[in-house]
C-alpha cells in the first residue's frame, strides 16, 4: 500500500510539476537557511570529548579578597595562580590532573637551512595525554622523573613531526625551542577540536597547541606565559620570581574525577586548601568557593556560543516557519482542487484514514526531495561562511548527525504544512463531487 | 470602495488561505525588520573611522632566540633600520598595536587609589616619541614627547609620569575641557597629560574603551616586539615584502612573523560580525523572494479556483480594470492586517533581542520601511496573476455552466 501511495504522490507532483517544484524549492531554501545556521550553533555546542566530558573538571579558586570584582558572571576569576596550579599540582589525591598554561617560542634546529618559527607550547603534566585522549603515535609521555627533573623533553604532534622530522618516529631526536635543547619522546595525532574548550581565554576558536613540554620548565627557565595574565592586586610582580608568587592569575588546572563522589571529596579537599592558604594570609574573604565544571558546564558558562550565532538560529526558525506557512497554502489549494479524484476514491471504498494516510505520505515525500536539496544549499551556505570568515573553518561543516537532521527537519516541517490540508481532503463526502460529475 | 464588502465577505469563506498569508506577511515584517536593524548596527560598526590611514600602515612581530642578544639595543637598531628603508616615513615599537584586539588594559582615575573618584578603563600604548607619526594620528592639542621623556628599560620602576592621551577619554574624564597639564592616576602611578590626540582607536574595536586610550613615553624590548611602519603612499607592498630581509640582515637569531596591513588587522577582528552581517542579509533577500512567490502561487491557484466567477462577472459587464482592482483590494486588506500584526510582532522581537543580547532598541522607522516595502513587494507579486484573471473570457462563464 505505502508503495502505492508513493507512486500517486510521483503521478501528483507530475500533474502539477510547476507548483510541486516551487513546494520543493521552498522547503528546500527553508532548510539550506536553517541548516546553515544550526550547523555552526551545533558544532559550537556538541560535546568536544563526549567519552570524557562528564570527567574532566576544570577548577576556579575566588582567590580575590573580599570587596575586589572579576568580568566573571559569578566573580570568580577564570583562571588561578601559579602557586595554587602548582600546590594542586602536587597535591595528596589520587587523580590525574594536569597545572597548565602556553608559551610562545621560535622553532629551529640552528643550522642556516631551516627557516625557524613561531610555535605556541602547552606546559602541562604527563597526565594531559591521557586525560584528553590525545594518541600516541610513537613514544609515549615524559615521566615522573622527568617530570620532576624538569628534563627537556617534549611531546610533539604529528604536524610539527612532519614539519621538523619529514615525518619519521623522531623519538630521541633532539631540536630547539628559542636556546632550550629539547628532546622528543612522544609524537601523538594532532590535537583536532572545534572548540579550544580546555583553554578559551584567547578565543574558544583557536587551534590547540602542537608542542607539549612539562610544567616544571615554566618556572626553572622563566618561561613568560602567551596568554592572558589577570592581575587585581597593587603588588611588585616586575621579576619572574615576583610573578610566580604574586596573585596574578595566568595558569589553568584540569582534573579527572570519576563520580559524584570523587568530585564530592576533591570538593572537600579545594575548600580545606583555602582554609590552610587563609592561614598563610590569602584568601582573604568571608566566604571561600571555587567553581568546579565539567566539559560541558564550563562552555557554558564560558559562553563560548556567541548572541549572534543563536540569534542567527532563531531567525532561521522563523524563516522556516514563513516557509511551512507558505506550503501550507499551496498544499491546501491543491489538495482541494483534487477533491473531486478524492470523493471517487471515498465512493469506491477508501476509507478516511487511507486518503489521509496518502496525503501525508505524499506531503513527507516532498519533505524528504526538500531536505536532500536544502542540504546542497546548506552546502553551499556553509561554503560562504567558511570564505567570509577563516576562523569558523572547523565549526562550519556539517556532521553526521546534522546529515540526518536535515531531511528529518524537512520532512517534519511538511507533515506540519500538510496535516490540515490532508485533514480537510479527507472529510470530502464522497456523494457532492460524484453529482457534479 | 463599494467592492470592500464583498471582498470581506468572499475571505471569510476562505479564512484559512487569508489567515496563512496574514501570517506570512506578519513574520517577514517582523524577521525582516529586525534582521534590517541588526544589519544596520552592524554596518556602522564596520565602517568606523579608525582614525588611521590603513592602507599606508603595516604592523609586524618579531621573536628573538639565542642568549646573546642585548634587546633593548637590538631594539634601537631596528628602529633606525626600519626608519631607513625607503619609503617608510616613520616606525615604531610598540607594546600593542591598535584594531589587533590584543594589547593591555588599565583604569585611569582622577585621583591615586584610596581616593573615590571617577575612573575609565583605557588601553594602553607604550612607545617613543615615533608613535604618533607612525600610525599617522595628529595631536589636537599639546605636544609630543621629547626625547628626555622617553624611557627604555625592562625596569618599571622607572615608569613614566607623562601621558598622551585621546580626545574622547580627555572629553569623558574632563567634560570642562580641562584635561592638558592635568593628571590621571593608574592606582597610585600619576600621568600629566601633556597632549591630546585626534580620534584614534584602540586594539578593541568591540569593547568601549576603544576611543580611550593612553600612550606612555615607554620603550620595553623584550624576546617578542611588535613593530607599526608607515609607509609612502603606494610604496607599503614593497615594503613588506623587504622587512623580514631587513630584519634578518643584521642578526639572524629570530622569526619575522604576523606581517599584516593595518586594514587586514582590522578585517580579521570584525570578520564575525561580517559575517553575522552577511548572512542576515542572504537571509532577508530570500525570505522576501519566497513571501513573494507565496503571493504569487496563492493569487494564481485562487484565480483558478474562481475562473467561473470571474468569467461570470465579465460577463454581467466588470471591467478588465475592476478584476484587477478586486485582487489589489483583496490583498491590500489582508496586507494590512498582516503588517500590523508584524508591527505589533516586531516590537516583542525586538525587545526579547533587548532583553536577552544586550541590543539597541529598534527605531519605528526600521519598521515603517520593512512595512512599506512589504506592501508594495506584495502588490507587484498580485498584479501578475491579477491581469491574467482579467484576461478571462466572459464566455468562460456561460461555457460551463
Amino acid at each position: 500500500m505505502f508503495l502505492h501511495y508513493v507512486d500517486l504522490s510521483w503521478r501528483s507532483f507530475k500533474r502539477t510539476p510547476m507548483v510541486s517544484a516551487l513546494m520543493v524549492f521552498a522547503i528546500a531554501i527553508g532548510i539550506g537557511v536553517t541548516m546553515t545556521s544550526l550547523s555552526i550553533y551545533h558544532m559550537m555546542t556538541k560535546d568536544p570529548i563526549p567519552n570524557k566530558s562528564e570527567r574532566l573538571h576544570h577548577v576556579q579558586l575566588q582567590t580575590m579578597d573580599d570587596g575586589e570584582g572579576y568580568w566573571s558572571k559569578d566573580d570568580v576569576p577564570f583562571q588561578v595562580t601559579y602557586q595554587d596550579a602548582i600546590n594542586l599540582q602536587n597535591g595528596n589525591f589520587p587523580y590525574l590532573r594536569s597545572a597548565m598554561y602556553k608559551a610562545g617560542f621560535s622553532v629551529h634546529l640552528n643550522s642556516a637551512q631551516f627557516k625557524p618559527f613561531v610555535q605556541e607550547v602547552r606546559l602541562s603534566s604527563k597526565d594531559i595525554f591521557q586525560m584528553f585522549d590525545l594518541q600516541f603515535i610513537y613514544g609515549g609521555t615524559w615521566t615522573q622523573q622527568q617530570q620532576d627533573d624538569i628534563a627537556p623533553v617534549v611531546v610533539i604532534s604529528k604536524s610539527i613531526n612532519e614539519r621538523l622530522f619529514k615525518g619519521v618516529n623522531s623519538v630521541g631526536q633532539s631540536f630547539y625551542l628559542d636556546d632550550i635543547y629539547v628532546q622528543v619522546v612522544g609524537v601523538i595525532e594532532d590535537w583536532h577540536t572545534p572548540v579550544k574548550y580546555y583553554d578559551p581565554n584567547n578565543g574558544s576558536f583557536n587551534d590547540p597547541e602542537n608542542i607539549f613540554m612539562p610544567f616544571t620548565m615554566g618556572a626553572a627557565y622563566e618561561i613568560t606565559t602567551a596568554g592572558n595574565t589577570n592581575g587585581w592586586k597593587h603588588e611588585p610582580d616586575n621579576t619572574f620570581k615576583e610573578l610566580l608568587a604574586s596573585e596574578n592569575l595566568w595558569w589553568q588546572f584540569w582534573v579527572q574525577l570519576e563520580n559524584a563522589q570523587e568530585k564530592e571529596e576533591f570538593g572537600q579537599y579545594l575548600m580545606s586548601y583555602m582554609q590552610q592558604q587563609q592561614t598563610l594570609g590569602r584568601f582573604n574573604r568571608e566566604q571561600l568557593t571555587y567553581n568546579l565544571f565539567n566539559v560541558m558546564e564550563l562552555m557554558d558558562y564560558r559562553g563560548v556560543v556567541k548572541h549572534d550565532n543563536q540569534i542567527m538560529v532563531a531567525l532561521s526558525f522563523m524563516f522556516l516557519a514563513v516557509c511551512i506557512a507558505n506550503i501550507l497554502s499551496i498544499l491546501l489549494a491543491k489538495f482541494l482542487r483534487r477533491a473531486p479524484e478524492v470523493g471517487v476514491r471515498r465512493a469506491l471504498g477508501a476509507s478516511k484514514r487511507q486518503v489521509f494516510y496518502q496525503h501525508l505520505v505524499e506531503v513527507t515525500l516532498l519533505g524528504l526531495l526538500g531536505g536532500v536539496l536544502g542540504i546542497i544549499l546548506a552546502q553551499l551556505g556553509l561554503w560562504g561562511v567558511r570564505a567570509s570568515h577563516g576562523a569558523y573553518d572547523a565549526l562550519a561543516s556539517m556532521d553526521v548527525t546534522m546529515l540526518f537532521a536535515a531531511p528529518a527537519i524537512a520532512m517534519v516541517a511538511c507533515i506540519i504544512a500538510g496535516l490540515y490540508p490532508a485533514w480537510i481532503v479527507c472529510k470530502t463526502a464522497p456523494a457532492i463531487y460524484l453529482k457534479s460529475q | 470602495m463599494s467592492e470592500l464588502k464583498p471582498i470581506l465577505n468572499a475571505l471569510r469563506r476562505s479564512k484559512v488561505g487569508a489567515i496563512l498569508l496574514l501570517l506570512q506577511i506578519a513574520i517577514t515584517t517582523a524577521v525582516v525588520s529586525n534582521s534590517a536593524f541588526i544589519i544596520s548596527e552592524k554596518m556602522t560598526y564596520l565602517n568606523q573611522a579608525t582614525g588611521f590611514v590603513e592602507k599606508d600602515i603595516f604592523t609586524f612581530q618579531m621573536m628573538h632566540f639565542g642568549n646573546d642578544v642585548n634587546y633593548m639595543r637590538q631594539a634601537e637598531l631596528d628602529e633606525s633600520t626600519l626608519r631607513e628603508i625607503p619609503g617608510v616615513i616613520d616606525a615604531v615599537i610598540v607594546n600593542a598595536v591598535p584594531l589587533s584586539g590584543g594589547g593591555s588594559s588599565s583604569t585611569y582615575r582622577l585621583q591615586p587609589t584610596g581616593q573615590k573618584s571617577k575612573g575609565l578603563n583605557a588601553s594602553i600604548f607604550e612607545a617613543d616619541s615615533h608613535f604618533l607619526n607612525s600610525v599617522g594620528v595628529q595631536l589636537v592639542e599639546g605636544r609630543n614627547f621629547t626625547d628626555s621623556e622617553v624611557v627604555v628599560s625592562n625596569d618599571y620602576a622607572q615608569y613614566p609620569t607623562v601621558g598622551i592621551i585621546t580626545q574622547a577619554l580627555s572629553e569623558e574624564l574632563f567634560p570642562d575641557g580641562d584635561a592638558l597639564g592635568n593628571t590621571i592616576y593608574r592606582g597610585d602611578n600619576p600621568v600629566k597629560i601633556i597632549g591630546i590626540t585626534d580620534v584614534m582607536k584602540g586594539p578593541w574595536l568591540k569593547l568601549d574603551r576603544r576611543d580611550w586610550s593612553v600612550i606612555v613615553p615607554f620603550v620595553m624590548a623584550d624576546k617578542l616586539t611588535q613593530f607599526i611602519v608607515r609607509t609612502q603612499p603606494g610604496e607599503r607592498a614593497q615594503v613588506m615584502q623587504q622587512v623580514e630581509q631587513h630584519m634578518l640582515s643584521s642578526n639572524r637569531q629570530r622569526v619575522v612573523e604576523n606581517i599584516r596591513g593595518f586594514e587586514d588587522l582590522k578585517a580579521e577582528y570584525v570578520s564575525p560580525d561580517k559575517l553575522t552581517m552577511r548572512m542576515l542579509m542572504v537571509m532577508i533577500v530570500v525570505l522576501v523572494l519566497i513571501t513573494a512567490l507565496g503571493i504569487f502561487g496563492l493569487t494564481l491557484f485562487n484565480i483558478n479556483k474562481r475562473t467561473k466567477q470571474i468569467g461570470t462577472r465579465r460577463a454581467l459587464g466588470a471591467r478588465k480594470s475592476d478584476i484587477v482592482r478586486y485582487f489589489l483590494i483583496e490583498n491590500s486588506v489582508i496586507s494590512t492586517f498582516g503588517l500590523v500584526t508584524g508591527s505589533v510582532l516586531a516590537v516583542l522581537m525586538a525587545q526579547q533581542l533587548m532583553k536577552h543580547y544586550s541590543l539597541a532598541q529598534l527605531p519605528l522607522p526600521f519598521i515603517i520601511t520593512t512595512a512599506v516595502s512589504v506592501l508594495v513587494i506584495s502588490l507587484l507579486a498580485v498584479i501578475g496573476p491579477a491581469k491574467r484573471a482579467a484576461n478571462i473570457s466572459p464566455s468562460i462563464a456561460t461555457r460551463t455552466i
